[in-house]
């Protein structure tokens, strides 16, 4: 672990040149749901990948900077929330619970084509991007916490006792 | 008393369940089992391939599926669309993983975080 946090420089640069390839891939995968293999769910997580990427190279210290957790937190409520309202828009046009209600806008083939399949498609992708990110945040916080704070454990159980 | 209601509950269940397993089999016919569709052809040109004598869900799917959703992504159309309630739940799973793993790793999670605070300082 102490090797993660120091600065190696290859892996560094390696992460530098890899994290925008990642973020657009994903970003692509997410957008482009509706009409190319791929969707909300897988793109998710390839965008959220670059917390790993983050951690590989500047350790939790710097992944914890850029990234912060409460609002990952909320995105994910965020998304959660589009979902259930874009599926209630068949409710409020007088159909049912996840009707498609306006899927005849747009040409096939354009990427807003497909109505709510595609607005559900973001939502959910922001969901999973920022669930997936936040459990790989609490996983890294867990790693990178572990060595440096044995020695206040013990002295804690030592003034207990 | 109580064993010999629990035996007939049981008996009770397992005679409908052999019922209901007896019923589907002589009487409900087979809706979709594959034997018609040709994979090759439909996957290379789906528009020119027969679907007058397709069977079940494969028919549905060719025939209907652009001018029901327009998404060309049949498997996103039909995650986001056909079965959308499913989907709600499914992604309810990542917030039931999360709650689960900040359960677990709570105490963990605190003193990350009073790390972090620690270095921010």
């Amino acid at each position: 672990m102490k090797n993660t946090d120091n600065s190696d420089l290859i892996v560094k640069c390696l992460a530098d040149k890899f994290l925008p390839l990642s973020l657009v891939l994903g970003l692509y995968v997410i957008l482009h749901g509706n009409i190319s293999p791929g969707g909300g769910f897988q793109g998710g997580v390839l965008v959220s990948s670059a917390v790993l990427l983050l951690y590989l190279a500047y350790g939790y210290k710097g992944a914890a900077a850029t990234i912060s957790g409460k609002i990952l937190h909320k995105g994910e409520a965020f998304g959660a929330i589009c979902y259930i309202v874009f599926a209630m828009l068949g409710i409020f046009y007088g159909f049912n619970f996840c009707r498609n209600v306006l899927f005849s806008r747009g040409e096939i083939g354009d990427i807003w084509s497909s109505g709510t399949i595609a607005l559900m498609n973001y939502a959910v992708g922001l969901k999973v991007l920022t669930g997936v990110g936040f459990l790989l945040m609490l996983v890294i916080g867990l790693l990178a916490a572990d060595p440096a704070e044995k020695a206040p454990d013990a002295s804690e159980g030592g003034e207990l006792k | 008393m109580k064993r010999t209601l629990l035996v007939v509950a049981l008996l009770i269940f397992m005679s409908a369940g052999i019922f209901s397993v007896t019923y589907m089999y002589k009487n409900i016919p087979i809706t979709y089992d594959g034997s018609n569709t040709d994979v090759y052809e439909l996957a290379h040109n789906p528009t020119d391939y027969d679907t007058s004598d397709a069977d079940g869900v494969a028919s549905i799917i060719v025939k209907e599926n652009l001018d029901k959703t327009r998404a060309t992504n049949n498997v996103t159309a039909i995650v986001f669309d056909f079965r959308g309630y499913d989907t709600l739940g499914e992604s309810f799973i990542l917030l039931t993983a999360i709650t689960g793993a900040l359960v677990v790793l709570r105490k963990s999670k605190k003193r990350g975080e009073g790390a972090a605070k620690n270095e921010e300082h």
